[in-house]
């Protein structure tokens, strides 16, 4: 399988060089998907995917990188050196507010008792951040594109299914890295959430305009992964069915998606 | 088609700067129903040029892509539901509705056999319906069974949601659902397909608000001249919709490229749906009221300071005065008074 899972215990000094060594190959270069997790329960969707041959059904060839903190984790993402992250919410939430370009584009594992979780940056303090995980990229590069998000996405959606539908067997995959018990996944970046989450940690300044959250979550990424496998399941399969129901997606609206009725605008011009 | 998509975008995005130099530049997005029709008559016919609007059409296959284009500023105008824009705006875009495209236009279908069961709202009650959400039948439908006692939170119906109104059709051929929403001019072409009309929701819900026209606010509020002159031109296209009936479908047909017989039935001969570009200010409060009731808006948020009806308003009063006599426009402005005043 083309992964390669840094553990947890070896990634301080990866991270930090990762972080800080002049690192020029990137994922555009070599078609390696760097991928980094926070090492913590909620991170599980990652390995599920990674473990479960979901990334490699999706085509990606993924690079594991664990963090044991979000701050490096998400210093390396704003750094380059790595593609895409999973880290804590409060933290990434505190990042963007600071003006930092990533943009959201899944969730992850929540605590079912936040009270138990809290501090999960390391900090030991309890905060209202102790909402888990969320998937990020950097928003201002050309890589990943748009293609290679939804794909990575779909992989965290697929393993979302393997973990409610084989639930023994992916949660051991899952417990081999990171204790999954006390832990909901989902992997809708759930705007609505997040934006609750925003008000709590108070980090809309006044300057700012009305929009600035949601010009970070890339909800429509989840909601094109989500509609592809929803077909792909023949729209039959139930855990995608409920996600799909929880999701606020705008609808593919029209016959250019059922049937190509529509193929071009006379007079006009067809995007 | 989302190669071909960002490829255009990439044209339309190169081209940004200039059209911020000419301020009677409007490109319009819109997704291909016949109901979005009077941007194809306002064009053919002349009446964009006639007003001093250079006018470009663009098509869109999904509403959130034409809203996330309009928002970039690689748009002017959008024509991309009502659910869409009003979710856009309650996360904070800056979007004002300013006229609308279609009112009503949303049908039940059904295998013929179910039909006969289906008469009745009541008839609802235990059924399963597929339907893809946030369209505005999803909204509107469920918001009649909500008034007559029925809620889908508390099974009193079952809601299935499908990625695309092509799936819903799929799912009532074969027989995963009862019943399916669907839009023009799809349940046209299910009925090709065997299926039937049980019913129009507009049956269940008069004269509900659908598709409206959307423009960033500070674009909106710096050129109101030209989209004064735009919806000029809009309304001109409604006065011929209603008086030309046999070249409008013509128009609608070359525009759309579809079974030249279903956009006539849908649009003349069963009056499937009105196109109207009225900004139907208190249909689109209530719609909002609707969404937020359903859960697709969990906080509430002044939607009326987004919702522009004086610029249109003078948009009449300017044709009005051209052509007093008019019994169409003055049927118009009697229409704007009740749904906006």
């Amino acid at each position: 399988m083309s992964i390669w899972v840094m553990k947890p215990k070896a990634c301080m000094a990866a991270a930090a060089f990762l972080t800080f060594a002049s690192f020029t190959c990137s994922a555009e270069e070599d078609g390696i998907f760097r991928l980094g997790y926070l090492a913590y329960p909620g991170s599980a969707l990652c390995l599920v995917a990674a473990q479960s041959g979901h990334f490699q059904a999706e085509g990606l060839r993924i690079q594991m990188v664990a963090f044991t903190d979000s701050a490096s984790g998400l210093a390396s993402l704003e750094a380059g050196t790595i593609d895409s992250g999973a880290f804590g919410a409060g933290e990434s939430l505190r990042e963007i507010a600071r003006g930092k370009k990533l943009r959201i584009i899944a969730g992850g594992g929540v605590p079912t008792d936040p009270e138990a979780s809290a501090g999960i940056d390391g900090t030991g303090k309890k905060r209202p951040d102790s909402s888990g995980i969320v998937v990020l990229v950097a928003g201002d590069r050309r890589f990943p594109d748009k293609v290679t998000i939804t794909r990575l996405t779909a992989a965290l959606i697929r393993a979302h299914q393997t973990l409610q539908l084989h639930t023994k067997t992916a949660r051991s995959t899952a417990e081999a890295q990171v204790d999954v018990s006390g832990m909901a996944f989902d992997p809708n970046p759930d705007y609505w959430r997040l934006e609750k989450l925003w008000r709590e940690l108070g980090l809309q300044d006044a300057a700012m305009p009305r929009d600035f959250l949601a010009s970070h979550v890339y909800e429509e990424i989840y909601c094109d992964a989500l509609d592809r496998i929803l077909v792909e399941s023949d729209l039959n399969d139930p855990v995608i069915q409920q996600l799909f129901i929880q999701a606020v997606c705008t609808p593919n609206c029209c016959p250019a998606n059922s049937g190509k009725l529509f193929t071009t605008q006379q007079g006009g011009n067809t995007l | 088609m989302k190669q071909i998509f960002a490829a255009v975008l990439m044209l339309v995005c190169a081209v940004t700067v200039a059209s911020a130099a000419d301020p009677d530049r409007m490109r319009i997005g819109y997704i291909a129903e016949p109901a979005h029709g009077l941007h194809f008559l306002a064009k053919e016919k002349g009446y964009f040029k006639e007003e001093g609007i250079d006018a470009e059409l663009y098509q869109f296959s999904t509403t959130a892509e034409g809203l996330t284009a309009l928002k970039a500023g690689r748009l002017d105008v959008g024509t991309f539901g009502t659910a869409a824009p009003l979710l856009f705006i309650s996360k904070g875009s800056e979007f004002t509705i300013f006229g609308g495209m279609m009112i009503g236009g949303q049908a039940i279908i059904a295998r013929p056999e179910n039909v006969a069961n289906l008469k009745k709202l009541e008839n609802y009650r235990g059924k399963k319906i597929g339907m893809a959400k946030l369209t505005t039948g999803d909204v509107i439908f469920r918001s009649a069974l909500l008034k007559a006692g029925m809620d889908w939170r508390k099974n009193d119906y079952t809601v299935v949601e499908f990625p695309s109104v092509g799936n819903v059709v799929e799912a009532v051929k074969k027989g995963a659902v009862d019943a399916g929403i669907v839009f023009s001019p799809h349940f046209t072409l299910a009925e090709k397909q065997g299926l039937k009309v049980a019913h129009f929701i507009e049956d269940f819900y008069p004269d509900y608000t659908c598709c409206r026209l959307d423009a960033n606010t500070k674009d909106f509020n710096e050129r109101k001249d030209a989209f004064k002159r735009f919806l000029i031109a809009e309304i001109r296209a409604y006065r011929f919709y209603r008086t030309s009936p046999e070249e409008t479908v013509q128009i609608f047909t070359k525009a759309l490229k579809i079974d030249e017989e279903v956009v006539r039935k849908d649009t003349y001969t069963r009056k499937a749906f009105e196109c109207n570009p009225d900004p139907l200010k208190k249909g689109t409060i209530d719609f909002w009221r609707q969404m937020r009731a359903i859960g697709y808006i969990p906080n509430d948020y002044p939607i009326e300071k987004h919702i522009n009806t004086e610029v249109y308003r003078q948009a009449l009063e300017t044709v009005i005065k051209r052509e007093p006599k008019d019994k169409i426009y003055q049927e118009m402005l009697a229409f704007y008074k009740k749904n906006n005043q």
